[in-house]
């Protein structure tokens, strides 16, 4: 994964305007513990095969809570909406947002990607690719690629499929790798690989401290005291 | 350099993030264009001032606006910007600084392809690339910056006379290229970003609604 201080970076960049008016250090830590949770799909990997990055890093789980958030939320007698007020909703469906664009998007374009649609398919997929359009190549498309396979001929789609669960072990702290090696255990815990994740982490952290230096227009707080 | 649409998406998300009560489509346009004025330094370094990456890519243009901008707002007895645009005005005015050096300057300089950010006091193009992280064998592992005699040293491909970076308005080769996106990350970047922009929309709404009614 990109380490969870970046998921956490980008969620914080993310929830600094989407929390709006109810944007405080209480909603701010919920944030985290939403991006971290996650990871808890490593603890699996004990007694299944490739759970981490399928059982909670999967698209099928984020379309079920809109789903269930949708319903819970629009309904007469929402028990968040109760509990909580305009407070509580607003929370969950942010956190769901960051859940999804921050967290598994994320994970989605990194190593061998997450198993997309589990458990409806047991599939992980990478995305991988680049956009651009050149004077002598046109377009130029490589996220979806479709050839012919050298041997029947027929047409072939790569999205960056990878393995199944069964075959696909992306490393963690928790789990370094599939196959135990003689030897030290050497866990390595990434907090930034190349320019622009190191970037994120300073983005993230500027927003954080831009939005302290700001003067709150009166639309930007919460004066009903939901705290 | 990464594609201007990277500096964009993270300009958006700078002004989503920033721009809070003075967010519409306005706003936000300015901000996102703010985020892609650096790269136009390609045209300029076509012209034969400095080079791609350097001219536009100096913290010193954001650092002056935002002096011009302190100026203005805090030192004066009148305010120019504020007296034509009100706070609003002060507000996108700052986000859109902040947009230019962050989302405009930040993603190439964090970037191998690297920015010459200290132009023109010096014409070196600089990177901060490498990577930070704890192992349980290794201890800390750091290579961002390597401190050396005395000097905090980044990695730097060369100066604006060595050093040329290739853009579509200034080709290495026969081919000229315009980068859209680049790689999986930034997809997701570009995707993220157009997807926060309605739902900052409609949470304003809300908020404005909700602010209403008091």
């Amino acid at each position: 994964m990109p380490s969870s201080v970046i998921h956490a970076a980008l969620a914080f960049l993310l929830a600094v305007g989407l929390l709006g008016r109810f944007y405080d250090r209480r909603a701010l830590a919920l944030v985290l513990v939403i991006i971290v949770a996650p990871e808890l799909d490593t603890a699996f990997g004990w007694f299944m095969d490739g759970a981490h990055r399928t059982v909670l890093h999967n698209m099928v789980l984020a379309a079920v809570l809109a789903g269930v958030l949708y319903w819970e939320t629009t309904r007469e007698r929402s028990a968040i909406r109760r509990r909580w007020g305009a407070r509580g909703v607003r929370l969950v469906w942010i956190g769901l947002f960051v859940h999804t664009f921050a967290h598994i998007s994320f994970d989605w374009a990194h190593l061998s990607g997450i198993n997309l649609l589990w458990p409806l398919q047991d599939r992980f997929f990478a995305l991988d690719g680049e956009l651009a359009l050149s004077t002598t190549d046109g377009l130029i498309q490589t996220f979806v690629e479709i050839r012919p396979d050298p041997e029947t001929g027929q047409g072939v789609v790569d999205a960056g499929q990878g393995g199944t669960r069964a075959d696909t072990h992306v490393p963690n702290p928790a789990k370094p790798s599939d196959e135990p090696e003689p030897g030290p255990v050497d866990r390595r815990f990434p907090i930034a690989v190349d320019g622009w994740q190191l970037y994120f982490i300073v983005t993230g952290a500027f927003a954080l401290v831009a939005k302290r230096l700001q003067t709150p227009r009166s639309s930007e707080i919460d004066r009903e005291g939901n705290r | 350099m990464p594609p201007t649409l990277v500096n964009i998406a993270v300009g958006i998300l700078l002004g989503v993030a920033l721009l809070g009560a003075a967010f519409d489509r306005r706003a936000i346009t300015v901000v996102a264009f703010a985020a892609a004025v650096p790269d136009l330094d390609a045209i300029v370094g076509a012209l034969g001032i400095g080079g791609a990456n350097a001219t536009l890519h100096s913290v010193f243009v954001p650092l002056g606006a935002a002096a011009l901008l302190y100026y203005d707002t805090a030192v004066r007895d009148q305010s120019w910007l504020g007296d034509r645009y009100g706070w609003y005005g002060v507000r996108v005015a700052w986000v859109a600084i902040a947009a230019y050096a962050v989302a405009g300057i930040g993603p190439d300089a964090f970037s191998p392809e690297s920015a010459a950010f200290l132009y023109p006091l010096s014409d070196r193009y600089y990177a901060v690339t490498g990577g930070f992280l704890l192992s349980t064998q290794d201890g800390i592992v750091q290579t961002y910056v390597a401190f050396g005699e005395g000097w905090l040293g980044l990695e730097t491909p060369g100066t604006i006379a060595s050093h040329h970076i290739e853009t579509w308005i200034d080709p290495a080769g026969e081919e000229r290229r315009v980068g859209i996106v680049e790689s999986g990350w930034q997809a997701v970047l570009v995707v993220t970003a157009a997807a926060a922009v309605p739902v900052k929309a409609f949470v304003e709404r809300l908020d404005r609604t909700a602010a209403g009614d008091r």
